[in-house]
């Protein structure tokens, strides 16, 4: 197993760290359905809680780190690796691919507490408190709508949103990130529920269509 | 179950217009409200008296609740009361002269948490010290009383052991009602229906009559049995009550052969469940959140006490939900009744059962008459008084009682 | 079930939400003055009113933002959404507030200005971000 030195992390916890849902890679893998539907898990990534007025002066410092912060409902902003997505008028949660990571020779989390400085508000670092699962495929809206009372339609949801919401009675972060692609996010600890959740409403596009 | 019902009379209570003026009236027609004309007429010889119903007989909560009756609260005050009660539901039948079905199947609550196991313990503890039958069972003996009970442990809550009361169970309400309607009729009360309060007459701080929808009527003393309705007619009177009225609902199956022989009820998954005589499953949940005079709630309670009875009884996956409905409770923040005298000189109130009055109708019933008849509360009553919620004697049942039942 | 219209989200169900009782109830000014009836109506007297009724509500899936609603008890219409804070929008009701919550900005995002129960679900309207919880906001 070759790995990078900065990969190796904190004592090397790294190396023992598992994903929530990792004990359902292979079930996620058979229960796809190619073509219609696909879940797996996604990879671990950097995860940042924000809060802070986006109007005040530290608003604005982080919102140069992170690349801007949305401004309402549903708005994703950032940059080619930063999402940050709206969770409410002043919270926000800052995503990023697991490199960016300070423990990993990354700099984000350092660089949004001081951007943060004195400010009131607060960065916490999130990292392992969600998952993600990526659901695709033309049968991905359906699978949603099963269990999430929202409007997915893509009239009213477009790719480029995420809304904080539930499906199958858990609350998650929902992004829509392309036509047919959704990331969930979980907590961690809901994972296993969710996962399994998922697959229980993919099952049926196994099987041939009734006319 | 599936047993014949019991043939009732074809009249059981005559349809008087008000009079101008009677030594009593209570407003509100439901259980409560019929037992206390009862045991005012029986046990003080207050005949001519009035219950005062803006609707049809028995057609609020007594017509709606799951029938469940069981004595096996916490804190003294409160196994007093309940006790009780369960000692006259067992000479009611007799006493009425009206079989209404009470059955003393049994009662289990059920334990899914290390927590909910050391409180269950602890209730069974406090229970036999106060002289009220109780159990601990373990998931086994569950089992052997109610076979269709799924006790693997690997559900998200399994089955830890339940808390058991043999002498409890259900009553059929209805019957219940009628029962102490023609007693109450045989005795001279007259039961006036689609009689609403509207006002009260006072003379200064003391209350001399109320105003109805058929005329005013004059009036020694009142006594408020309104359940959900208490705080509307508090503020008619003039005080404030410390309730809060919910939406709380219930739900019937089809009708099945007997397969749950007795009632189980579960706090943490949040539902409860027994099988009328009929053979209908019966089910119920916790209130909904907000406060409600709808008498219904949203869909979502419902469906998370099927998802909570399916898995603790997977053959009801089965069974169709033949109806819903639901009915305004009214709740105290330390989830036990309000029994006793008011700020209203000669007014008087029982409310505050919340989820589990009908249970304590009996004991409503006798000791609201004696506090109305001698203007203090019987024993069993004191400490339910509207004032524990300044002297901060509170009697905290939301362990015991923080499911409806 | 409700369909709520959250002043940040828009409409969602009522699953997201948590119920916050009666709205415009102030913290006493100075509770060491005040004596057993006044601190029993502070912790256990709540209006019950079957009508009208001003309460607060969380959207606690959501933006995690409190929001008041005024709301029939009897047919449960709600008949507006408005901001911790602000008064009462009813205008034959003169707002109970003894002493609210905070000093009341004159809000524009009055009930009748409250996003639409419209399947649309996310807000139209561009809500006006705070850092700080709304006074009174905790349950
Ligand atoms: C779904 C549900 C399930 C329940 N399950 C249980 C259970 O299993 N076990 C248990 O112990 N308890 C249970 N309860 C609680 C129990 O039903 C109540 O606590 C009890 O019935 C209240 O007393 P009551 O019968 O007098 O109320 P009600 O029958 O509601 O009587 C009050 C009456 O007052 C009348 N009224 C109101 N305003 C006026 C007015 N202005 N003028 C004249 N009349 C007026 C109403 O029309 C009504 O008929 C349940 C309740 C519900 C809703
Ligand atoms: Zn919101």
């Amino acid at each position: 197993m070759a790995k990078t030195a900065a990969l190796t992390g904190v004592n090397g916890l790294r190396d023992i760290r598992r994903s929530p849902a990792s004990h359902l890679a292979e079930a996620l893998d058979a229960g796809s359905v190619r073509g219609q539907v696909v879940l797996n898990e996604g990879p671990f990534q950097t995860m940042a809680g924000v809060r802070v007025d986006p109007r005040s002066e530290g608003g604005s410092r982080i919102a140069a780190v992170t690349g801007g912060l949305p401004v309402r409902c549903g708005e994703v902003t950032g940059t080619d690796s930063i999402s940050v997505l709206w969770l409410g008028p002043s919270e926000f949660l800052v995503v990023a691919p697991e490199a960016a990571h300070d423990s990993l020779g990354g700099t984000l989390i350092g660089s949004l507490v001081e951007a943060l400085g004195d400010a009131p508000g607060q960065v916490v670092d999130l990292s392992a408190n969600r998952t993600t699962f990526e659901l695709s495929g033309p049968q991905a809206r359906a699978v949603l709508e099963k269990g999430c009372a929202l409007d997915l339609h893509p009239r009213s949801f477009t790719p480029g949103t995420a809304l904080n919401t539930e499906v199958g009675n858990i609350p998650v972060v929902l992004e829509k990130t392309g036509e047919e692609s959704f990331r969930l996010f979980p907590r961690a600890s809901f994972a296993d529920f969710l996962g399994r959740w998922l697959l229980d409403a993919m099952r049926e596009y196994g099987s041939p269509e009734v006319p | 179950m599936a047993d014949l019902l019991p043939e009732h009379p074809e009249f059981l209570w005559r349809n008087p217009d008000p009079k101008k003026s009677y030594d009593a009236v209570i407003v509100g027609g439901g259980g409560h409200g019929l037992a206390t004309a009862y045991f005012l007429a029986k046990n003080h010889g207050m005949t001519n008296i009035a219950i005062l119903e803006k609707g049809w007989l028995a057609g609020g909560n007594m017509a709606r609740n799951t029938t469940i009756i069981r004595s096996n609260y916490l804190w003294d005050e409160s196994a007093a009361i309940y006790e009780h009660a369960l000692k006259l539901w067992e000479i009611l039948p007799e006493e009425l002269e009206y079989d209404f079905l009470f059955s003393q199947r049994g009662v289990m609550n059920l334990a899914h948490t290390l927590g909910d196991v050391r409180e269950s313990m602890r209730r069974v503890g406090a229970n036999k010290l106060n002289g009220v039958d109780a159990e601990w069972l373990d998931p086994q003996q569950v089992k052997e009383l109610c076979p269709i009970l799924n006790i693997n442990d690997n559900i998200r809550y399994p089955v830890m052991g339940a808390t058991y009361q043999p002498r409890a169970g259900i009553a059929k309400h209805d019957h219940v009602a009628w029962a102490f309607a023609r007693k109450c009729d045989e005795l001279g009360v007259d039961i006036i229906q689609n009689c609403e309060v509207t006002g009260f007459v006072k003379d200064g701080n003391r209350v001399t009559g109320v105003k109805t929808n058929r005329g005013t009527i004059n009036t020694e003393k009142v006594g408020l049995c309104a359940a959900g309705h208490s705080s509307v007619l508090a503020e008619m009177a003039g005080f404030r009550l410390p309730i809060q009225s919910h939406p709380l609902q219930a739900l019937v199956s089809e009708l099945h052969e007997p397969v749950h022989p007795t009632v189980v009820m579960s706090n943490h998954v949040h539902v409860y469940v027994s099988q009328a005589h009929k053979g209908e499953l019966v089910m119920g949940a916790g209130v909904d959140s907000y406060n409600g005079y709808g008498q219904r709630g949203s869909f979502h309670v419902i469906e998370h006490q099927m998802a909570a009875a399916v898995e603790l009884f997977p053959i009801f996956a089965r069974a169709h939900v033949l109806r819903t409905w639901g009915g305004i409770v009214d709740t105290t923040l330390d989830a036990s009744p309000i029994v006793g005298t008011t700020p209203v000189e000669n007014m008087f109130v029982n409310c505050g059962w919340g989820t589990g009055g009908f249970k304590g109708t009996p004991a409503a019933g006798l000791t609201f008459a004696h506090t109305i008849a001698t203007g203090t509360p019987h024993e069993l009553n004191k400490p339910f008084a509207l004032e524990r919620f300044e002297t901060g004697a509170l009697i905290d049942e939301h362990g015991a009682a923080a499911v409806a039942h | 079930m409700l369909l709520i219209s959250c002043p940040n989200c828009g409409s969602r169900d009522e699953t997201e939400f948590h119920y916050g009782g009666q709205a415009h109830v102030a913290y006493p000014e100075n509770p060491n003055e005040l004596n057993d009836r006044e601190w029993a109506e502070f912790l256990f007297y709540r209006d019950n009113t079957k009508g009208a009724f001003a309460e607060r509500w969380l959207h606690s899936t959501g933006c995690r933002q409190w929001f008041n609603m005024l709301r029939d008890t009897v047919t449960y219409d709600i008949q507006a959404v408005y901001p911790m804070g602000a008064a009462r929008p009813d205008k034959s009701a003169p707002a109970p507030e003894s002493g609210t919550a905070s000093t009341a900005p004159d809000s524009t995002t009055t009930g009748t200005a409250a996003p639409s129960i419209a399947a649309t679900s996310t807000a139209t309207s561009t809500a006006p971000a705070s850092a700080t919880a709304p006074e009174g906001a905790t349950k």
